[in-house]
């Protein structure tokens, strides 16, 4: 039967004219050939060829009649369904046969047809899906599956007609509450009374009762796979622990399953424990444990669901400051093989695990990856080196230059551009440090081509001018062509200009500068560069000028003044972190972005109040800090609290004077601590390019 | 929750689309998607088209698995992606197994559309994923597996040949019916016949063919004998296309319609065996990778698994104790996963573990554990050293190899694949000469096409270092000046050629590799590190490196009480990286 020719376009026509082939004799091989017309029928709607099929909805109404044959019959719903959905009007005539089919006796049968009719946008079929869910919603001793699909058909029926649907969720209601029916039944209505409220946010979320909860909870052993998952997916949200001690009973409860197989359970057994925990005063390490556990099982599925698992770990680790996860930096080391999708993930959660004892082992890695034959990965991998000398401190910054400087001499043009554009963000950090390998950097100035790392390293020329003595020189490479440079660069190279007249005022810094302020006015076509040139100019002159409010002094500090050192910003705002936290799994999880960004008209998810939250930032003055408990200790408190106390502890730094305070002391004092935290540091002011380009802006 | 579902073809075409919630474009979604997806882009895909786009945005998770894409359209937010993407995965899963193939690819899947889809309906329901066991849903939907294979698709050409005559055959027959026969037609009857009949003979597949077209042609054959073999062939036929098709829709077990919503879903009620048995496997495969020569060791891992077959009757209740979890051993616990028959209370009470099987094979626990980088790998090779003898154009691989596991135990396979291609590329060796092979036991063979020695050795005594085996090969080194001097006297001398008998190693090594050669130039820097790997495949049955060990396996049916016969198995194998890097 192998007939390839199943999957051409036909024409209507063919195709009947096999249909009525023999109708007399009604032998076997004819059933066959019949079926294998209905067959070429099924494969031409999924080629889309929609109208013509459309003609021989007669015929098929035809065979539906008098056939009882389960494949023709699948057949035929399916060709109603695809067609209904597209034209629901054109197939009315067939809603006798499936009404015929849902009060038929098979409950197989049943489903089908009520799948066909609720797949049918059209109010006629709709009316009787409702008169059908309610005859059968009002009847006992319905067999399960039906009703199970009853109910669901529910939501489906809730896109068409919302009131109605609600007029029938007490039903529902009343099987969550009191338990009436078996219990996949109850997950089916409370998945449903969930997914409909959802959609229509007045619609009463499905609050579940403790003791409902508790009761669902203890059905967890005997529900199939998928409803487990279903639940614990609900669960979170809709029970609210009014004590410690039920919030204690339910993730005793929900422990085991963190080891199933089935991935989607686990990783929702995952949400609900972190659900729990921000309703707990303390939490064991045995839990912690065996949340790591879980999380390091799961990164042995294949790579689509591993990325999704990397992408909850990066969500995990920037939400927890002392991170609720103990994983290796080994499971996160990356494999020749791996997607891309999976490189890039597995280095942004080493980025977020590096601290001072887990570094070395990083650093070599990366080392390995930057002279990888892959271009793209060796650039990361370099530029990762760069981010994690920024992140760390002083100390850690020296290991990560050194391997970078050990890098410059592996030659590779595009290695050596990277190591300079990331050599640029260090710099601004530790402006101090690294000063003698400025000099060993200028030396491979011709490399640098792409816009970026020609603009890092006019940068550090222009800024390291004091211990180049050929400064000048070297500027010259960069600023001979201005005009053919692209706008970046432009501006940097007339800042520049301007910047090393005003240091060192001499003729030649004088000429150069005139030279390039004469390019950018005249002959240059960008409005920026030119309105930003005629500015410089302007400053210059009137500092010329006696008498003026401008002195030199003031001149330098406009255009030569200190920068403010940077930051990497890995924090995002509590209220999204909370709102992450609680949809682990899902689409806004791999995107690290509230869901109102990525969905429109969407609603946001926050944490339920209860006495035992610990949400209220007054009552959680703590003065101890939790997270600078060595980790030894047997217990470490929720995250809840620590967050929001390292947000009131350390100072925010959100204005321009005081840029230049707290960056090193931070960081010095984590380098004491020898934690294991890999939470980073505080709030910037604003993300900085570095952490924007972490966090995932391109788009999918 | 899903939407839509499709099974795209690698050009991401579609070849099943389900429309689940009555989208009202099947088209749309498809083309947003070809327009998001690049190569590597990440699985799950959300559709930005701005807030004035006449369209809806839609989410996609798919995976790719074998030139397939498995794609389910999502819309609507806060959606369990872990959930869509696991279930295509099992999906995927699901159809290998109901094909029996390792590879999908399209024409399986458009020969079988309407199976797929009877088994995308059965496995989801408005989006909701219900079942995807395969074992549960076979009881359930019992469609013939349309797979082709090389001899059907013969038939197929040669039915159809066959049947374009068809009516030319009908005339024959006729005439021969009403008597009319001339010479000349008579002559070319018995020459079509004996056609036929060739045809017959030679190739056993016609003659279900023969069935295929008109009853009465085969009847009139001469011979009872051919008239049965038709007729007992069309029969065979219909059988195969009409009544499996019937019988599978009648038949069904009324108690599976059930299984789906109750407690244990993984087995149905009214099972019978007339011996009831259970085997239980534990199969380690051991991954170990070392740097020879930086001598440092990459990875040494165990994969374990424990993989039962299950013919037992009723609802038998089995109690597995493991000394890891008797012993509460850590690493164990942490890495291991269980069938989901297994109920997971039982292993935190850490003494056995209990649960209702289900039918047939299944895989009860897997597990993963590290072992310590001075852990003696199982078979370590001890020795690995080129001597290249210059002066006498030798060229000489020593290996030896020792075992480190139970002395009462023996591999009953051992492999060791020794690469050469690093060899030939660094030293120019003449094949023409003859390889000397010399080993302390089994046999060495030399593979030409792909470049490697194989070391057969078969059965090894275990031990811990006492007793290595030892293999030497000589190849011979290219030498310029003998081959010009041989050159030399063959101008001059009268004498033919000498005779070289056997294999010209030389030739065929040549001829195997010109081809490649171009593509070597290209090779990447990961690939190039695949051939300097040495493996080794090996086999030792009754034993297991971790030390797993099943303490006790009883099987209890309360109601039937029979005798039952429980079987434990251990085995420890290589795993496909077993490999140094020399």
């Amino acid at each position: 039967m192998s007939d390839q020719r199943i999957f051409t376009k036909y024409k209507a026509n063919e195709i009947k004219s096999e249909l009525q082939m023999v109708d007399v004799k009604k032998t076997k091989s004819v059933v066959t050939k019949k079926k294998n017309a209905l067959r070429k029928i099924i494969a031409n709607l999924t080629l889309a060829n929609y109208s013509e099929m459309l003609l021989l909805l007669p015929e098929i109404l035809k065979f539906w009649k008098i056939e009882d044959d389960m494949e023709v019959k699948r057949i035929c719903h399916e060709f109603i369904r695809t067609i209904g959905s597209i034209k629901p009007r054109s197939t009315v005539d067939s809603l006798p046969f499936i009404l015929n089919d849902l009060h038929g006796r098979s409950e197989r049968i049943q489903v089908m047809a009520l799948e066909t009719l609720i797949s049918i946008p059209f109010n006629k079929f709709t009316e009787e899906a409702f008169d059908f869910i309610i005859q059968i919603m009002n009847k006992r001793s319905i067999p399960e599956e039906l009703m199970k699909n009853a109910i669901y058909a529910l939501v489906q029926l809730d896109d068409y007609d919302h009131e109605r649907v609600m007029s029938l969720l007490n039903i529902l209601f009343d099987i969550v509450n009191h338990q009436l029916e078996k219990p996949t039944i109850q997950i089916a209505a409370l998945h449903a009374l969930y997914l409909i409220h959802e959609v229509d946010i007045k619609t009463p979320l499905p609050h579940i009762s403790l003791d409902a909860a508790f009761n669902l909870l203890e059905l967890l052993p005997t529900l199939n796979e998928w409803d487990t998952a279903t639940l614990l997916d609900i669960l979170p949200v809709t029970v609210v622990p009014q004590t410690h001690d039920d919030a204690y009973d339910m993730i005793d409860m929900i422990l085991p399953h963190l080891q199933h197989v089935n991935s989607a359970v686990s990783l929702n057994a995952l949400k609900m424990v972190l659900y729990l925990l921000n309703y707990i005063e303390e939490v064991n390490q045995a839990i912690i444990k065996r949340l790591s556990n879980s999380v390091i099982a799961l990164l042995e599925k294949p790579a689509e669901l591993q990325f999704l698992v990397l992408r909850n770990v990066i969500l995990l680790l920037l939400s927890r400051d002392q991170s609720l996860l103990k994983l290796d930096v080994p499971y996160f080391f990356i494999e020749y093989n791996d997607p891309i999708y999976i490189k890039d993930t597995k280095l942004e959660c080493l980025y977020l695990l590096s601290n001072e004892t887990t570094l070395p082992q990083i650093l070599d890695e990366l080392e390995e990856h930057a002279t990888d034959i892959d271009i793209q990965m060796s650039r990361k991998a370099v530029r990762a080196i760069g981010n994690l000398a920024v992140k760390l401190g002083e100390e850690s910054a020296g290991k990560c230059v050194d391997i970078l400087l050990h890098l410059l001499e592996f030659g590779v043009d595009y290695v050596i551009q990277e190591i300079i554009s990331v050599f640029r963000n260090i710099l601004r950090k530790y402006p101090t440090n690294f000063r003698s390998d400025v000099k060993t950097l200028v030396h491979y100035k011709d490399y640098a081509q792409e816009t970026e790392s020609r603009n890092a390293m006019i940068w550090i020329i222009t800024q390291y001018s004091d211990i180049l003595p050929d400064y000048l020189q070297l500027f010259e490479t960069f600023c001979a062509n201005v005009l053919k440079e692209a706008p970046e660069v432009q501006f940097s190279i007339l800042t520049s200009s301007i910047k090393f007249f005003v240091r060192y005022p001499s003729v030649d810094t004088e000429k150069l500068c005139i030279r390039l302020l004469t390019e950018c006015t005249e002959e240059a076509t960008n409005p920026d560069l030119r309105s930003r040139a005629f500015m410089y100019w302007r400053l210059l002159s009137l500092a010329r000028e006696d008498g003026n409010a401008i002195t030199g002094e003031m001149l330098k500090d406009i255009v030569d003044g200190e920068l403010p050192i940077i930051e990497l910003n890995t924090k995002l705002d509590p209220a999204v972190l909370e709102e992450l936290e609680l949809n682990v799994g899902s689409i806004t999880s791999i995107y690290l972005k509230p869901t109102s960004q990525i969905f429109r008209m969407c609603s946001m998810r926050s944490l339920p109040h209860s006495p035992v939250l610990h949400s209220d930032k007054s009552t959680l003055k703590v003065i101890e800090d939790i997270s600078s408990i060595e980790m030894s200790h047997s217990n470490v408190a929720g995250g809840q609290n620590n967050r929001k106390h390292s947000k009131g502890g350390t100072p925010v730094v959100q204005t321009m004077n005081d840029y230049d305070r707290p960056a090193e002391k931070i960081n010095q004092l984590r380098g004491n601590r020898k934690s294991s935290i890999s939470g980073p540091s505080k709030l910037a002011r604003k993300p900085s390019m570095l952490m924007r380009k972490l966090t995932l802006k391109k788009k999918f | 929750m899903s939407s839509l579902l499709y099974i795209l073809n690698e050009d991401l075409e579609p070849i099943i689309s389900r429309n689940i919630r009555a989208l009202p474009s099947i088209e749309q979604p498809i083309a947003q998607f070809k327009k998001l997806y690049h190569l590597g882009s990440p699985p799950v895909i959300r559709s930005h088209s701005g807030q004035f786009s006449i369209y809806q945005d839609y989410s996609y998770a798919y995976i790719q698995r074998d030139s397939l894409f498995f794609i389910s359209v999502i819309d609507g937010d806060k959606i369990d992606a872990m959930e869509t993407l696991h279930y295509l995965e099992q999906f995927y899963q699901l159809l290998k197994n109901y094909f029996n193939v390792k590879q999908l690819d399209k024409n399986l899947i458009q020969d079988n559309l309407i199976l797929v889809m009877e088994l995308l309906d059965e496995s989801i329901d408005f989006g909701f994923v219900q079942v995807t066991d395969a074992g549960l849903i076979k009881d359930y939907i019992r469609v013939k597996i349309n797979v082709p294979q090389i001899d059907t698709t013969m038939k197929n050409k040669k039915s159809t040949l066959i049947n374009s005559g068809g009516s030319q055959h009908d005339d024959y027959d006729s005439e021969e019916l009403f008597g009319s026969e001339s010479d000349e037609e008579r002559k070319k009857q018995q020459k079509h016949r004996r056609k036929l009949k060739q045809h017959h003979r030679n190739n056993t597949t016609t003659k279900k063919e023969i069935g295929h077209f008109t009853k009465k042609v085969i009847r009139k054959w001469k011979g009872d004998k051919n008239k049965k073999k038709g007729q007992f062939s069309i029969e065979n036929n219909d059988h195969n296309n009409t009544d499996e098709d019937e019988e599978d829709d009648t038949f069904m077990n009324s108690d599976i319609a059930k299984t789906t919503v109750m407690a244990i879903s993984w087995r149905t009620k009214g099972i019978h065996y007339t011996k009831n048995e259970f085997f239980l496997d534990v199969i380690e495969k051991i991954e170990y990778y070392m740097d020879y020569n930086n001598d440092t060791v990459r990875k040494n891992l165990i994969h374990g698994q424990i993989v039962c077959k299950s013919f037992l009757s009723g609802m038998p209740e089995l109690h597995v104790s493991i000394n890891k979890i008797l012993n509460r051993d850590k690493q164990f616990l942490s890495s291991c996963k269980f069938h989901q028959c297994v109920s997971l209370d039982s292993i935190e009470q850490g003494k056995e573990i209990t649960f209702i099987p289900p039918d047939g094979d299944f895989i009860l626990c897997s597990y993963e554990l590290k072992r310590h980088v001075r852990d003696q790998p199982v078979i370590k090779m001890r020795n690995f050293e080129l001597k290249p003898k210059l002066q006498k154009f030798k060229l000489q691989i020593l290996c030896s190899i020792e075992s480190h596991f139970k002395p009462t135990n023996a591999t009953s396979k051992l492999n060791l694949q020794i690469p050469l291609k690093q060899i030939f590329e660094k030293y120019k060796i003449d094949l023409s000469k003859k390889i000397k092979f010399k080993c302390d036991s089994g046999q060495v063979l030399f593979n030409v096409s792909d470049d490697f020695l194989l070391w057969e050795i078969g059965m090894m005594k275990g031990g811990h270092g006492e007793n290595p085996l030892n293999m030497t090969v000589e190849f011979a080194l290219f030498n310029q000046e003998a081959y010009d001097k041989e050159q030399e006297e063959l101008r001059n001398s009268m004498n033919p050629p000498p005779l070289v008998e056997g294999i010209k190693l030389d030739q065929i090594y040549r001829q195997v590799h010109e081809d490649s050669r171009e593509s070597l130039e290209v090779q990447k820097h990961t690939e190039r590190d695949k051939t300097r790997l040495l493996h080794i495949n090996f086999e030792i049955p009754y034993s297991t490196v971790s030390g797993i060990n099943i303490e006790y396996l009883k099987i209890e049916e309360p109601q039937l009480q029979y005798q039952s016969f429980p079987w434990v198995r251990y085995k420890t194998i290589s795993d496909d990286e077993y490999a140094y890097l020399i």
